[in-house]
């Protein structure tokens, strides 16, 4: 499913440089629930960015889904964002002018779908995050566990190859954090979704078929993975 | 392609219907207020220069003035050419004038203003100068003795300081003595005194060309036709048609005798005019373009997250668009509301200039023109922003 080789994003220049990622190599199968963990700055967020073609590796090489993305164009690249990932982001990152169901909406349409197809489609989407009746609510009528909910399935709605979750319960209390934690393994599980998802949070662990360690921008540890500090 | 409007179109609708109201209202208030002051002054500077020039036909010149031949003094035989020319299709009336200056005194005040004799009865028909009797009465067919005074020339006695040389505050039933180019001298009763706002006729006397032909000894003394037609604006048309029909004496338009001065003063209007024009124009400009900007900055990592999650970036430029173009015709109709409640405003109270109430002139042309250019404007203020935050990166922009 993803499969990168010496994945390096380095900022500045010269002497300033930050090693945000240092020649990350990582293999990631389909069906799979990995967690990225480690210490704050240790680079998961900048490993996200990249799976998530939000920004470009200064070196190595990344393929997912059997496509070389970083061969991409800028306008290949927003497609396949549209077409084969779904992300989620720490603060949500709804559309607060549109209603639940039209932010879902949106990327359904823009792909391509007829607006009743696209209107089955987010109904179905909201009900299986457990929000069929809120799908008329803005974001500001949410409470942050309902709004992730809906970034979720948001993220969902075009069926990704792969749904990344940056911190997607950072924002939110332990019951929330654990609605949506079942939620993902749920369609993890259900749907073979795969997900690859930043945190934190030691208890968060029990969720992940597999976890990636990150330490100054090195993967320090991956059990379950075929490269460096693997042990399966 | 299609598909890509009606997402925009979507996303532009949502973000405007429920977007911040009071912004939007400020918006188009703003657009509305540069849209009137884009055509305002035009329009007034337009309906002075429609004044000037109405003036200037009803009271100087008609709409063509005739003159002797070339090399000659008087106009042979006036009233024959002037039956001729009342029979020309397009011709409303004519009248024949004698304009000379000439020394008035009164109580020891002398000057020496244009002495214009006319035609009490056919003059009404031509000119509009009898409207301008403040007191007294305007001359009869039948009078002799009686002169008109502008008001200007006559002055005023309170006045200390004169700013044109005048008769000192002569009223009606009072007599002056007017001392003509051959030195005849003869006395004049003041019949009227005369006020068109205009300061050229303001300065003018009126005498009856019957009084003229005595003092000159010359039978039907003229040296102008004036000539009304029956429209304005056709003057160079009516002109050749003259010509056509024998008359031979030169012929002029109100346009070409009032070339020197209020030619000049149309001509300044002008400037004025293309300067407000333009500075209102670049106001317009910067104005829109800088509220659409601040708003979609302000929208900045909003347009970062929706291309993170795919919307390609022509999608999201075009619902820019969409809401500036929007927001500019809501802007636009608001200006049209707002311009019609201060012409209604003006026509009930109107501004009024020397010679009278000024009414805006719209003119189409320029009501067309600022939509125009408001419109082009709101393109490019939402295309250039909107082009430029999608350019950027989109964590940068995720960042805000
Ligand atoms: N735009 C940037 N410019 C310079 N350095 C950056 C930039 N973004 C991230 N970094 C640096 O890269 C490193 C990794 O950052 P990253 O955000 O991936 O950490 P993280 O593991 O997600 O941390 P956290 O748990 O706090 O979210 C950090 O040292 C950070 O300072
Ligand atoms: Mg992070």
């Amino acid at each position: 499913m993803i499969r990168a080789e010496g994945l390096s994003r380095i900022y500045g220049r010269g002497s300033v440089e930050v090693r945000a990622l240092d020649g990350v190599d990582v293999e990631i199968r389909k069906g799979e629930f990995v967690g990225v963990m480690g210490a704050s700055g240790s680079g998961k967020s900048t490993l996200l960015h990249l799976l998530g073609l939000l920004d470009r590796p200064t070196a190595g090489t990344l393929v997912i889904a059997g496509t070389d993305v970083t061969a991409l164009s800028e306008r290949e690249r927003t497609l396949f964002r549209l077409n084969r990932l779904g992300y989620v982001f720490q603060d949500y990152a709804l559309v607060p002018e549109l209603t639940a169901e039209e932010n879902i909406y949106l990327p359904s349409k823009v792909r391509g779908m007829t607006a009743k197809e696209c209107t089955l489609a987010c109904r179905d989407i909201l009900a299986l995050v457990g929000l069929k009746e809120r799908y008329n609510f803005l974001p500001g009528e949410m409470s942050g566990g309902e709004q992730q909910r809906v970034a979720i399935a948001r993220a969902l709605v075009n069926n990704p190859a792969l749904l990344l979750a940056d911190e997607p319960c950072a924002n939110l209390d332990s019951r929330n954090s654990v609605l949506i934690l079942d939620l993902i393994r749920k369609l993890n599980r259900e749907l073979a979704q795969t997900v690859v998802m930043v945190s934190h949070e030691d208890w968060h662990r029990k969720y992940f078929d597999r976890v990636i360690y990150l330490q100054d921008g090195k993967i320090v540890a991956d059990p379950g993975g075929n490269g460096p500090g693997s042990t399966g | 392609m299609l598909e890509e409007e009606q997402v925009a179109l979507f996303l532009a609708s949502r973000l405007i219907a429920r977007g911040n109201k009071g912004t939007l209202a400020l918006t188009i208030m703003i657009i509305a207020m540069v849209f009137v002051n884009l055509i305002f002054l035009p329009s007034i500077i337009a309906g002075v220069v429609v004044l000037f020039n109405q003036q200037t036909i009803d009271y100087s010149y008609a709409n063509l003035v005739i003159e002797p031949k070339e090399g000659a003094l008087l106009i042979a035989k006036p009233g024959t050419l002037v039956e001729k020319i009342n029979r020309i299709p397009g011709v409303a009336a004519s009248t024949p004038r004698y304009a000379a200056g000439a020394t008035i005194v009164y109580k020891g005040k002398s000057t020496t203003p244009l002495v214009i004799a006319v035609d009490p009865d056919r003059e009404p028909e031509v000119m509009k100068v009898h409207t301008g009797i403040i007191s007294g009465d305007y001359l009869s067919g039948s009078d002799t003795g009686q002169i008109l005074i502008g008001t200007t020339l006559a002055g005023d006695r309170e006045q200390k300081v004169e700013r044109t040389p005048t008769l000192g505050g002569v009223d009606v039933g009072k007599t002056v003595e007017v001392t003509f180019r051959n030195g005849v001298t003869k006395e004049f009763r003041v019949k009227g005194i005369l006020k068109t706002g205009t300061s050229l006729i303001d300065n003018n006397a009126y005498i009856s060309r019957r009084d003229l032909a005595g003092v000159l000894g010359v039978e039907d003394p003229a040296n102008q036709i004036l000539v009304r037609t029956q429209e304005t604006g056709n003057e160079n048309a009516m002109r050749l048609l003259l010509m056509q029909y024998g008359v031979q004496e030169q012929i002029w338009t109100w346009q070409d005798k009032s070339a020197d001065f209020l030619k000049s003063i149309v001509g300044s209007f002008d400037i004025i005019n293309l300067i407000s024009t333009v500075v209102s124009l670049v106001i317009a400009v910067v104005v829109i373009f800088i509220v659409i900007f601040i708003s979609i900055v302000y929208r900045r990592k909003q347009i970062g997250i929706l291309q993170a999650i795919g919307i390609d970036r022509r999608i999201i430029i075009k619902s820019y668009i969409f809401q500036a173009i929007f927001i500019c015709a809501c802007g636009t109709v608001a200006g049209c509301t707002l311009l019609l409640a201060v012409l209604q405003y003006l026509a009930v109270n109107p501004l009024v200039f020397p010679g009278g109430p000024v009414a805006p002139l719209l003119e189409a042309g320029l009501v067309i023109r600022s939509i125009a250019s408001l419109f082009i404007v709101a393109l490019i203020a939402g295309f250039v922003p909107s082009w430029l935050t999608t350019r950027e990166e989109i964590l940068a922009a995720i960042r805000g």
